[in-house]
């Protein structure tokens, strides 16, 4: 990973984002996830962490401020440098967005960039999709010429992981992966989200709503309300705060209690 | 009567909501064709830069052309057939039936088949186009193209339009040929026209340009449709809900689309 132009060497940096659509969703997000780092971010639903994720790569833009990743400027580096971003980071989407009329070979496939396919033969190309997918813990025989109708949920969020890191990134940003999942299938996903973070070496920005999961896995944890940052730190320290906001996300209790004096909607 | 009630009954109440929803109007439709404008631009430029698949413009051309083929060509025989009936009908006793021909081979190549076949093609392959690329938007797969570095534009957007280019003259060339067809038989079968007669009837008032202007007239519906759709398409928020909303605004745009630039032609092209 390359060293940020502001010598702060992040992997990603979030400076003073701000994001409205009907209602402001994001208003002045600054944070930074260093190189290597598991970084997990909470908060309650509709408060701009998936937004915010998406800004990272310019899915949304934000009206105002910037996102840097590995010392690149997203919205103000141009095409290239926005392509060079594109190409370092992997998205795992929610509900995994396989492209439903590609067969599980092809939706693998379109992850590894352009410029590495071209430089790749057709053997390379398998042997990379195959191993992606045992990488993600599928077989490659049974699902390389399956269409995504034909899988489970689990199998296609597995595979939504496998297109991302087809690519091989340096990066990963993970949107709720294990939202809509088993419990079962929630630890192997989570499993394999720390496996793939060891194996692979990659940054990972992780928005769950798995705060036990998250706070396991994760060196470090943030929490976003009302469109701010509300806590930033190691999972101790979350756990161990006395923040009210940040209470109702570990306790159950604190959360019935936070239900009559907080505004959490 | 209340001042409310009275502001309602207004005359000049009525023309003010009346210009304000015009204008409203006016500028949705404004800011559409300007996004409809860049998306051909970029569309131009993708093509320019070699940046299409040859791959997707076959696939496109299999669900676009070829799939389309039978029910434009059942459309076209039903065309030529109503054309040749109404025409003898109103023609009994008046004028000699030999016209028919040229009744028949004008109304087809120079109105019915492109017009019907752009209409067909709006069910067909317009709504299609929206609905598909609507819930590609809604459920992400829009941004997992771009997260991989993919442009939806060329990937998406060019392939079907570049098909929808090709196919439409082609459609509408089999169209006119099988409406005409039909229409010859039907006034066989019904009127005792002759296969001579018909067509030295229709060699009357034949002009070579006529069929250029049934083809330019197919090369621009088949620029609209697929760049309407398009747009509606990527444009599409809000689950399935706004994936059903984007499709119907989408026909309806290609509609009225096609029929303005219907009545364009002949003031620009007929002269």
């Amino acid at each position: 990973m390359s060293v940020g132009v502001n010598g702060s060497g992040a992997a990603i940096e979030y400076r003073n984002v701000f994001k409205a659509f009907d209602v402001p969703v994001l208003t002045g997000v600054t944070l930074s996830v260093e190189p290597g780092e598991m970084f997990a971010l909470f908060g309650p639903s509709g408060t701009g962490k998936s937004v915010l994720l998406k800004t990272t790569i310019a899915l949304v833009t934000p009206d105002r401020g910037d996102v840097t990743v590995g010392g690149e400027s997203v919205y103000f580096g141009g095409r290239d440098a926005l392509e060079r971003i594109r190409r370092m980071v992997g998205f795992v989407f929610q509900h995994a967005a396989l492209f439903d009329s590609l067969t599980v070979f092809e939706n693998v496939e379109i992850g590894i960039p352009e410029e590495t396919l071209k430089l790749m033969g057709a053997n390379e190309v398998a042997h990379r999709v195959s191993e992606s997918l045992e990488l993600v813990n599928l077989d490659p025989k049974q699902v390389l010429d399956k269409l995504p109708s034909e899988l489970s949920g689990g199998m296609k969020k597995r595979v939504g992981i496998a297109r991302a890191i087809s690519g091989r990134p340096e990066i990963l940003l993970w949107d709720e992966p294990t939202t809509g999942l088993d419990p079962v299938n929630s630890a192997a996903i989570e499993r394999l989200i720390t496996q793939l973070s060891d194996e692979l070496k990659v940054t990972s920005l992780l928005v769950t709503h798995d705060i036990v999961g998250g706070l396991e896995m994760c060196d470090r944890v943030a929490m976003l309300e009302g469109g701010r940052l509300r806590f930033c730190g190691l999972p101790g320290d979350f756990l161990a705060s006395n923040d009210p906001v940040v209470n109702a996300f570990t306790d159950r209790k604190a959360a019935t209690a936070a239900l009559d004096t907080l505004e959490i909607t | 009567m209340s001042r409310q009630s009275s502001s309602v009954l207004s005359p000049y109440g009525f023309l003010g909501r009346s210009f304000i929803a015009f204008e409203r109007v006016a500028n949705s439709v404004a800011g559409h064709a300007g996004q409809i404008g860049l998306l051909a631009w970029h569309i131009g430029v993708a093509c320019v830069r070699l940046r299409v698949s040859r791959r997707d413009i076959v696939r496109q051309l299999n669900i676009i052309g070829i799939q389309s083929i039978m029910i434009v060509l059942i459309a076209a025989a039903l065309i030529g057939i109503v054309t040749s009936q109404q025409g003898g009908y109103q023609m009994q006793s008046q004028i000699p039936l030999y016209v028919m021909g040229s009744v028949v081979v004008e109304s087809v190549i120079l109105e019915m088949g492109p017009v019907l076949t752009a209409i067909v093609m709006v069910g067909r392959v317009g709504a299609r186009i929206t609905a598909e690329l609507g819930t590609m938007k809604v459920s992400e797969q829009v941004d997992a193209l771009i997260s991989v570095g993919r442009d939806p534009i060329e990937v998406l957007a060019a392939p079907r339009v570049l098909a929808m280019i090709i196919s439409m003259p082609l459609l509408v060339a089999m169209a006119n040929l099988t409406g005409i067809t039909t229409g010859m038989l039907s006034a066989r079968v019904t009127l005792g026209l002759g296969q001579e007669t018909f067509f030295y009837g229709a060699q009357l008032f034949w002009h070579n340009y006529d069929l250029l202007y049934s083809l330019m007239k197919a090369l621009v519906f088949g620029v609209a449709i697929p760049l309407i759709a398009v747009h509606m398409g990527l444009r599409t928020g809000g689950g399935a809900e706004g994936v059903g909303r984007s499709t119907t605004h989408s026909v309806v745009f290609m509609t009225l689309t096609i029929l303005v630039i219907d009545a364009l032609f002949p003031p620009l092209f007929l002269n």
